[in-house]
Order: C-alpha cells, then structure tokens, then sequence
C-alpha cells in the first residue's frame, strides 16, 4: 500500500466476472416520485464547500483511510451493505435481487442468498450475527440462516416496498419502514406482525432501535422523524425543524442519547431528542444528498461520522468540529452505504455501481 | 432508556388495570418470570416447561423432562439456569444457553416446591410431599442433600405455647410439613413455612433454625418474597393474607434470635365473600400485592401501606392459579386452572397526541395566544442557518453511558438466552396450538376437567 491513491487497484483478491450495468433498474432508495425528488433538487442550494484538511494530518488525530478490497460480483446497485457484530461478514443488498455475504478480512464471497423477486433495499444482521434480514421491493422481509444459506422466514405484511429494517439489540424482533408509510414491529420466532405503527404519510426511509430494544426511531420522507415506544406501540416524541427537507436515514447514536438523521438538503444532523421539542446540536455538510436514501455511521470510538454521497464519495467527518477529514473516491457512482467495522478501523462502502469497497485505516493497522 | 420520553402521568401508574391478553400453549399449571422481566416461565400439567418472550408473546423455547405437573420453576440470578419441580418426584436444572437438562434430582415422594440459591445454582432448597425440606448441593458430580429441620426452634416454642403441654405441641409439630422454602434475597437464610402455620428461619450454611414465628394456626400453602427481599406475604388456609416484614439478620442475631422483629404488619381478607386466596404475589418495590381468589374469576390487588384494596382484575372466565407480578412493569401473570390459559393484565396507556404534532401543547383550558415581540419578524434565512451552524459548538458524547435511572448496566452484562428460531420445528408434535397477543383465539381444551382436578386434590392435600 505504498502509493497515495486510493483507486481500485490495490489487489482485490476476489475477482469475479463483473457486469457493468449501466443504468440499473434501481430505484430502491431513491425517491420515486417525481414530484418530490424535483421539488428538493430546485430547492437545493448548491452544497457549501468547505475546507478539506486531508494533507494537513497529524498521526493518531486524523482518519487515513485507504482502499483494502474491491468485492465485484453484484448485477446492479448495492443498497445496503453491512458488517456483522462479530466482525466477520459482510453482508450486501443489492438491486440484482440477491444477498451476499463476503468474509470481512478476505473479501472472499461466501454465500449468494437468492429468492427475492425484486430488488432489496436494506440488510440487517441478528445480534447473534447467524441471522440476516432482508427487506424487498416485493413487499416481503426474508431471514435468511448464514450457517445453511437457508430461508428461514418470510414476513408478509407490508402493503408496498420494504424500505428498511433492523433488529433490536434482544434480535428478538425486527422493525421495518415501508413505502406502505407505516412502520411494522414483527416477532422472528413466529414471523408474525407483532404491530403496525401508522407513522407517517410518506415512505419510511429509515427505523432504528434505541440501545436497550425500548425505544425506536423512523423517519419518513414525510419530513420528521419520530420516536416510539417499542411496547407500547405509541409515538413518545416527534422531532421536525422548519423547512425540514424529506429525512431518508435515522439511527441512534451508540450510548442512544443522540439521533443522526440525513435529509435530502445534503446534510446531516445530530439531534439531541431529548432535550423539550429536540435540538440540533451538529450539522454535517459537504457531502451531495438530493435524491437516494443514504446510510450514515458512527465510527466505533465516536469520534467521526461517515456517509456516502451522490458524488461517489465517502465522507468522514469529526463529530466534534464537523470538519471533513477525508474524502474517499474510488466507486464510479453514487456511494449508498456505508458500515463502520464493530471493532476494527475498517470501513465497507455500497455503490450504485454494483461494487463493494472496503477501507482500512492506515494509522492503526 | 424510554423512561426519559415517557408519560410521566403513565409511569405514576404502578400496578396493572387492565386485562391485555391471553398466551396459551398447552395447559399451564405455574409461571413466573425471570428477574429481568423478558421471559416468562410456564410450567405445564403434562410436565413441559415453556418460555414466552413476555415482549412479544411468542415461544421462546420448550423443554420436555418430567412426567407429571409441574409444581413451581425458580429461575437463578442472571436468568441462565432454571429449576423445575414436578409431582413425578424430580427436580430438573436446566441450562437455557442449550436448553439441556443440566441436571436431574430424584426425591422419594412429589416435589412441592424448589428455589435456587440466588447467587449459586448449584444450591437449591426443595419441600417434598410428606417428608423433611432439604438443601441440595449439586457443585459436585454426587448430589450432597442436607436435611432440613421442619420443627421450630425449642426456646420461642416454649415461651408462646406455655399452657399447651411440651409433649403434646412438639408431637403435632412432628406431623407438620414443610411446603415451602425460600431464600433470603442474599442467600444466607432459608425461610420455610409449615402446615402448622410456622415461619422457620434456617442458616443456609449451618442448616441450624435459627428463629421461628407461628404467624398463624392454619397450613401456610404460598410463600413469597419480594424483589427487593424486606416483605414476605404468606397464604394460608384460614383465608387470611399476612405481610411481614423480612428482618435484617446479623449475626448477633443468630446468637440471640431474640432480638429479631418478624410481626405480621398487615393481614389481608375479604371478610364479605369469605374467598379463600389459591395464590399470591408481591410487587418488586413492595408497595403492592396481589391474589387470585379460589372458586371465583378475579385477582385483587391490595396497596400496603394502608392495606388497603385498590383493584379487582377482572377478565377470564375461569379461576385462577399461580399469580406472578412482573419485575419491572406493572404487569400481572395468572394461570386459569381449568384452561391452563395464561392471563396478563397490564396498564393502559393512551397515546398523548402532542407527541405526534410537536408544534403544538396539550393545555387544560383555554391560554390566551400573546404574540412574541420578534415572532413574525422577517429574518434573513442564509444568515440564520450561519449564525446556526456556528452555535452548533457543543460538545457531544456518542459513546459514552451515564448512569441515569433506566440504564441498566447491571443487567446489560448478564446472560440472554439465544433467539431460537425452529421452535416450532422441533414442538410439530403438539397438538395445541400458541394464542399471542395478536393471533386469533382458536385453542383446544385438553384434558381441562382432569387437571383441574388434580389441582383440587393437591389443593386439599395441602390443606390437611
């Protein structure tokens, strides 16, 4: 890892047949109606640049992330992808219809999970890390056992696509977002629907489950973002901002005390709920957000942000200064997701141009 | 963590006032919950022990071992091991990690009831039919049983029955037995109840009684301690429930158990119906009990610092067993002794509407609206999103845990059961089919009039 680039060159030990797919037929975590992806890309400013301090590093202060692994396989974008609590697997979502799971120090794939009939939107892994979770532009979410490449449940429930899902910390239940606009709580055990929140009025974009399992947090392109009583079933607090642009990814930070939410201005914002009518304590910007529901992560310390951008770039911001650190350009189209390794300084990024990336940061490995 | 956004008029209710719903699968003779509140113990007539996700309602797992009722299920401190008594005369530890019979102690006669040590799993104290209580150590390979004496302490004997003779007292005593026993909440005291109506305070490691209180003339049939382990509430057979507070023994104590202060604080009865009490509980915090009622469908719940009555549950359509209060929600289990059906009662809670429309208030009346002096001044929005960009200077904490009431860290580092997810895989051969919260009421009556009468029989047993 001797140069200074961080194209895909360095030695992707997994090569399979990539199939460039130029125009995907994705819409999984875009916005699909016209009217909405319009109206905020004419409202948008353009976004406000600002200082990139990537040459000015100090050791140990600064990330120095640089690209491990290219993992090429997937026929369209990459919606989701996701380490595994242990740290082992990744697991990818893609609008090729399949799930794949690729060993996370390798990059070698090591299982293919096929029986969705349409795109998927979002992965999510049991705390255990044996289950995984699918959610499905044909309306369904599927467990899926990673030690037999089984299905092992089919949810039925959601009246249009599943947007997003997440398992709670007990991996007991999962919670998922829908373009049905509600958000739906089900027992894994049986695979019933446990309850049906109607939460918004527009797609679900995001859910996430507090630290203890009690509390859950979703967002809609409806412009808030709510918390609920797992339950209970009940809203306990509702969090909007004047002129709030449609909200596509939520999630509690990791002591459960903030809420990260991206919102389609190309920015992203670090709530504290807790204090009366919420307040926004940090606002990120610099990346390109307008269109796609991009993920965003905690690095594991806490010390920086990552999000994916529409200028097929990872950003990494410090949480403190807001500052952006570093700019991380290697995929050739919009970068969906991004995962932060649970307990290495290793990053996994989704593209819609089908791959997978994994970085490494280069002062601590 | 969701005390922090929660109604605070919701969480002012602390004990259950409605019914909620019913789980079934198969017919439940006894359940309980482990300390943690997330799984519910149910033990079934035909011998299978069953775990509810209490969060969801579902199977959680299935353990078959014994052969008839299962009489009580004592779960140990960090929720891994469970220990099961049966009328088939055996005691079962089983380890919930795997679901495997860990362990399996065969007594001579049926086992009444059996609690686990609270801070070691491998001591239990068990009550058996027609026998001595006894400690059994099972740390090593040979089950070490210990007998326990079900005869109260000589001195206190003497001193409250003088005008009875000796010989006559200490031969009836000789005939009581031993129904229950319970741990203090740290393990160092065994607490028993008799036939007799005697409380025998035995020390754990010396197996010596060390103070006895005849509370009352009657058999005391129920038990129990608190979470907290300060009140004890006995049930006994003259209809009456007695509250006592659980004295903080010493060792001063144990030299002279004089000093020791155990008085019924309050009794409880409904002197109308004259009910007789099949079961009984007492709140986490202490603040409340409950019972359910022989011959009759409700549970009543009394408050005690007064004693007074507060509620009378109402719902099922059948009379209720085993009675057992959830250890950190207002939430009351009970088992319907003919269906075998599990009743849950717990809180309403209404949805606050300003919750779902921040902009605006909940108000008691009507507020005149005064205007703010720059409400609806024009502001130059690029200049406003700078000026608060930059006030955004606050530091923030990502990782970092405070220990605020609600964060439970304790209880974060202990053991959770794995997620099973072929339950239902490997349970195909029942014929009964689970109810939960949402799913639709469709269940078979097995064996209801037998096991019901099986529970009268052991009930008049009891009595005797």
């Amino acid at each position: 890892m001797d140069s200074n680039d961080t194209d895909g060159r360095l030695s992707p030990p997994f090569k399979r047949q990539r199939t460039v797919s130029p125009s995907p037929p994705f819409r999984d975590r875009e916005i699909f109606e016209d009217a909405v992806t319009s109206r905020v890309a004419s409202s948008l400013p353009s976004p406000p640049t600002l200082p990139v301090a990537n040459d000015l590093r100090k050791p140990g202060t600064r990330p120095n992330y640089r690209l491990k692994y290219t993992l090429t396989g997937h026929n369209g974008g990459v919606s989701s992808v996701k380490f595994s609590p242990d740290g082992k697997w990744i697991a990818s979502a893609s609008a090729d219809k399949t799930l794949r799971v690729w060993d996370a120090r390798t990059g070698e794939l090591e299982q293919i999970f096929e029986a969705h009939t349409a795109g998927i939107s979002d992965v999510a892994w049991s705390p255990d890390s044996k289950t995984l979770a699918t959610g499905s532009d044909d309306k369904t979410i599927r467990l899926w056992e990673l030690k037999s490449g089984r299905m092992i449940r089919i949810l039925k429930g959601h009246h249009n696509y599943v947007y997003c899902l997440n398992f709670n910390p007990q991996g007991n239940m999962i919670v998922s977002g829908s373009y049905d606009e509600a958000v739906r709580i089900w027992d894994i055990r049986s695979g019933n629907c446990q309850k049906t929140l109607p939460a918004h009025q527009d797609p679900v974009s995001g859910v996430d489950f507090i630290r203890d399992g009690t509390m859950i947090v979703s967002c809609s392109h409806d412009k808030l973002i709510r918390i609920w009583d797992t339950n209970t079933g009940q809203c306990l607090k509702t969090l909007v901002e004047e002129e709030l642009p449609p909200v596509s990814c939520v999630r509690f930070s990791p002591n459960g005390k903030y809420i990260l939410a991206s919102t389609l201005d190309s920015s992203i914002r670090l709530w504290d709920y807790l204090r009366d009518g919420g307040k926004v304590l940090k606002t990120y910007l610099g990346h390109v957000n307008a269109k796609y529901s991009i993920f965003s992560a905690f690095s594991r310390d806490g010390k920086y942000i990552f999000s994916g951008s529409e200028d097929a770039a990872i950003y990494i911001w410090d949480v403190q200064t807001k500052e952006v650190l570093q700019i991380l350009r290697s995929h050739e189209d919009v970068v969906l997701g991004v995962n932060a390794h649970p307990s290495e300084n290793l990053l996994v990024s989704s593209s819609l141009d089908g791959t997978v990336k994994i970085w490494a940061d280069e002062e601590t490995t | 963590m969701n005390l922090s956004l929660a109604d605070p008029f919701s969480l002012s209710q602390d004990y259950p006032e409605v019914f909620s719903h019913s789980l079934h699968y198969g017919h439940s003779s006894c359940v309980i919950f482990n300390r943690r509140g997330d799984l519910l113990a149910s033990g079934r007539h035909d011998g299978t022990v069953v775990l509810f996700d209490v969060e969801t309602g579902g199977l959680a797992r299935i353990m078959r071992g014994h052969t008839r009722s299962v009489q009580s299920i004592s779960w140990s401190h960090d929720g891994r091991y469970l220990l099961s008594s049966s009328l088939d005369c055996k005691c079962i530890l089983w380890d919930l990690e795997d679901g495997s019979r860990k362990r399996i102690i065969r007594f001579e006669a049926a086992v009444y009831y059996a609690e686990l040590h609270p801070s070691d799993h491998n001591l239990f104290a068990a009550a058996i039919h027609e026998d001595h209580p006894w400690l059994v150590d099972i740390s090593t390979p040979k089950t070490k049983r210990i007998k326990l004496s079900t005869l109260p302490r000589k001195s206190t004997t003497e001193s409250e029955d003088e005008a009875a003779p000796p010989s006559k007292s200490a031969a009836s005593d000789a005939k009581a037995l031993t129904l229950i026993t319970l741990f203090d909440s740290m393990g160092q005291y065994i607490i028993t109840a008799t036939t007799r109506g005697w409380v025998n305070i035995i020390h754990t490691a010396t197996q010596t009684t060390i103070f006895s209180s005849r509370v009352t003339k009657s058999a005391i049939v129920t038990a129990r301690l608190s979470m907290s382990g300060r009140s004890l509430i006995f049930n006994s057979r003259d209809r009456i429930l007695r509250t006592v507070h659980m004295p903080a023994l010493t060792d001063e104590d144990i030299e002279d158990p004089s000093g020791i202060l155990f008085q019924v604080e309050h009794t409880y009865q409904d002197l109308v119906n004259r009910l007789y009490w099949n079961h009984c509980d007492i709140s986490p915090t202490g603040e409340y009990i409950c019972a359910s009622t022989y011959m009759n469908h409700d549970v009543y719940i009394w408050e005690t610092n007064k004693g007074s009555l507060v509620k009378i549950l109402e719902g099922p359509k059948e009379e209720l067993g085993f009675v057992d209060w959830h250890p950190t929600r207002p939430m009351i289990v009970a088992s319907g002794l003919e269906t075998g059906r599990i009743y849950i009662w717990a809180t309403n809670n209404p949805q606050r509407w300003s919750a779902l429309a921040p902009d605006f208030q909940e108000v008691e009346e009507n507020v005149e609206y005064i205007e703010k002096e720059d409400e609806f001044d024009y502001k130059d929005r690029a200049e406003m999103t700078k000026a608060r960009l930059d006030r955004e200077d606050e530091e923030v904490d990502l990782i970092g845990m405070d220990d605020a009431p609600g964060n439970f860290r304790e209880e974060e580092k202990s053991w959770t059961m794995p997620v099973l997810l072929d339950i239902e895989e490997s349970s195909e051969d029942d014929d009964v089919k689970i109810v939960g919260p949402t799913a639709a009421t469709s269940q078979k009556k097995k064996k209801a009039g037998t096991a019901a009468a099986e529970k009268k029989g052991k009930k008049r047993k009891a009595r005797d």
